[in-house]
């Protein structure tokens, strides 16, 4: 009988563990399929609006200072042990900077009625251990002994979000690293010779035309120039006249252009209608950021 | 004089073999003795963060429970006595190691006695300086937790290069002998159990 009722006992307790029981491996991790969602928010505890000015007040901490958070609000976490998710959390991942390590973790878990703010070895001077502690004291608990699991996060960010602030030695991460920026510098100057190929080319031609077959000066100038197109060859003739204005010799040129054939001319039409979606969303990626198990936490 | 050509090539090129294996064998030995030294260095430097911690911890409790002398001496005494022994990475033996371990393993348990009694005091509990004091102390017992995980992980991967064949050989040679590890906790160094 009694065996009956632990096999009952179990059976149940693994049902609702199921519902909303979080271990590293199964959270949910938005980030990755779309960069501007830093909230995980599996169980829908927290409201729409409170995630959307979440993740807006994390994108800029990020875009501006280059920290990287995962905010997860979840029902239970597995063996209630917040730190431990955490920072398996952080391991798996590596969330923040490679070499910075500015990633940050908060945690809420509703149902073992406890939480966590754990920061990255290079944000431990920005938020140490007591400054955790006393966002989490005057503007996480408040709220949570209310159950306002809203308010509780938008505070907590916000007061986080000052602090980041506040360090200027905490900046974004430019869009270009060291190494993008050699490959920029020596696209554009490619670049640059190309135009300056194209434009010399121009110049040349241009100089070549003005040259006088009868004097040999450089002042013959185009005065009038008319066209003729035979469109079944898909050629058009340019006919210019060009005038020296040193010893009024006058010269005509003939030169020939390719265009569209006659049958061809449909060719374009019909096309166009392209592949592009407009704003979709690009998947974030973790810098391989590292904790060393600072930060603060509590229970409520 | 054909064959002889041959053999001496041979000789030559398993040389060259051989010495290319020990240099890369070397240098992959350095490298993790490195790391294990870099991870040893992580882990006193924790283990003095809490150290720097206690006078302030003391300092604080004593206003509100200054009659608990005895609690608050042996924590310092245990401190004191902490802060002596230092280990140098080129002599990480288990002896050394063992002893380290059970110097920082004394300051822990004062320093869960201190939290105990902490609880007798409401004032205290309730009082922001503490409680960031404590978040601060927890946060450090993590660091130094993570800090052992990480060294023990370095030191495993030294320990089975060196003797695994036929690195033992060159190990050997070189004088690289296996580091010890952090022991599993007995209790004694469990990180002090604070509630909310």
């Amino acid at each position: 009988m009694r065996y009956i009722f632990f096999f009952y006992m179990s059976v149940m307790s693994a049902l609702l563990l199921d519902a909303a029981t979080y271990t590293p491996d199964n959270l949910p991790i938005p980030y990755l399929q779309d960069r501007t969602q830093y909230v995980s928010n599996p169980d829908g505890i927290l409201s729409q609006e409170a995630v959307d000015s979440l993740n807006k007040w994390m994108g800029l901490m990020e875009s501006t200072h280059g920290v990287q958070t995962v905010l997860a609000v979840v029902e239970y976490v597995e063996g209630g042990d917040v730190y431990e998710f955490c920072m398996a959390l952080g391991r798996k991942y590596g969330i923040g900077d490679k070499e910075k390590n500015t990633g940050l973790i908060i945690l809420l878990s509703t149902g073992d009625r406890a939480y966590y703010i754990l920061t990255g070895r290079g944000l431990e001077g920005t938020l140490p251990d007591a400054i955790c502690k006393r966002i989490e004291n005057t503007q996480m608990l408040p709220s949570l002994r209310e159950g306002d699991w809203d308010e509780a996060m938008l505070n907590t960010v916000r007061a986080i979000t000052m602090y980041v602030d506040g360090d200027d030695s905490l900046v974004g991460k430019s869009d270009f690293d060291q190494e993008d920026k050699w490959v920029l510098i020596v696209f554009c100057a490619f670049m640059l010779l190309g135009i300056g190929l194209v434009a010399f080319g121009l110049w040349y031609d241009s100089y070549q035309k003005s040259l006088c077959p009868s004097c040999h000066k450089h002042s013959m100038k185009k005065i009038s120039a008319y066209t003729d197109t035979k469109k079944k060859l898909g050629i058009r003739t340019h006919h210019d006249t060009y005038k020296c204005s040193n010893c009024q010799f006058t010269k005509l040129r003939t030169w020939d252009e390719a265009i569209a054939a006659a049958g061809g001319s449909g060719f374009w039409s019909g096309g166009g209608s392209g592949g592009f979606h407009s704003s979709g969303s690009f998947g974030g990626s973790f810098g391989g950021g590292s904790f060393g198990g600072g930060g603060a936490g509590g229970r409520f | 004089m054909k064959t002889s050509h041959i053999v001496l090539i041979a000789i030559v090129a398993v040389i060259v073999f051989l010495g290319g294996c020990t240099a890369s064998t070397y240098n992959n030995l350095v490298s993790q003795d490195e790391a294990v030294g870099r991870a040893w260095a992580d882990v006193q430097a924790q283990y003095q963060r809490r150290s720097d911690l206690i006078p302030n911890l003391v300092n604080t409790v004593k206003g509100y429970a200054s009659h608990e002398r005895e609690t608050l001496e042996a924590v310092t005494n245990a401190r004191t006595r902490a802060t002596q022994i230092t280990v140098d990475p080129e002599n990480l033996t288990p002896e050394k190691l063992a002893e380290y371990q059970q110097a920082q393993g004394e300051v822990s348990q004062a320093l869960g006695r201190l939290l105990a009694i902490t609880e007798n005091y409401p004032d205290l509990k309730a009082s922001e300086q503490f409680s960031e004091l404590q978040a601060q102390l927890e946060g450090t017992e993590n660091r130094i937790a993570e800090s052992r995980r990480l060294f023990n992980e370095a030191t495993q991967t030294y320990n089975v290069n060196v003797r695994r064949f036929p690195n033992n050989i060159f190990a050997g040679m070189f004088g690289f002998s296996t580091k010890a590890a952090f022991q599993a906790e007995t209790g004694a160094e469990k990180a002090p159990e604070v509630s909310f």
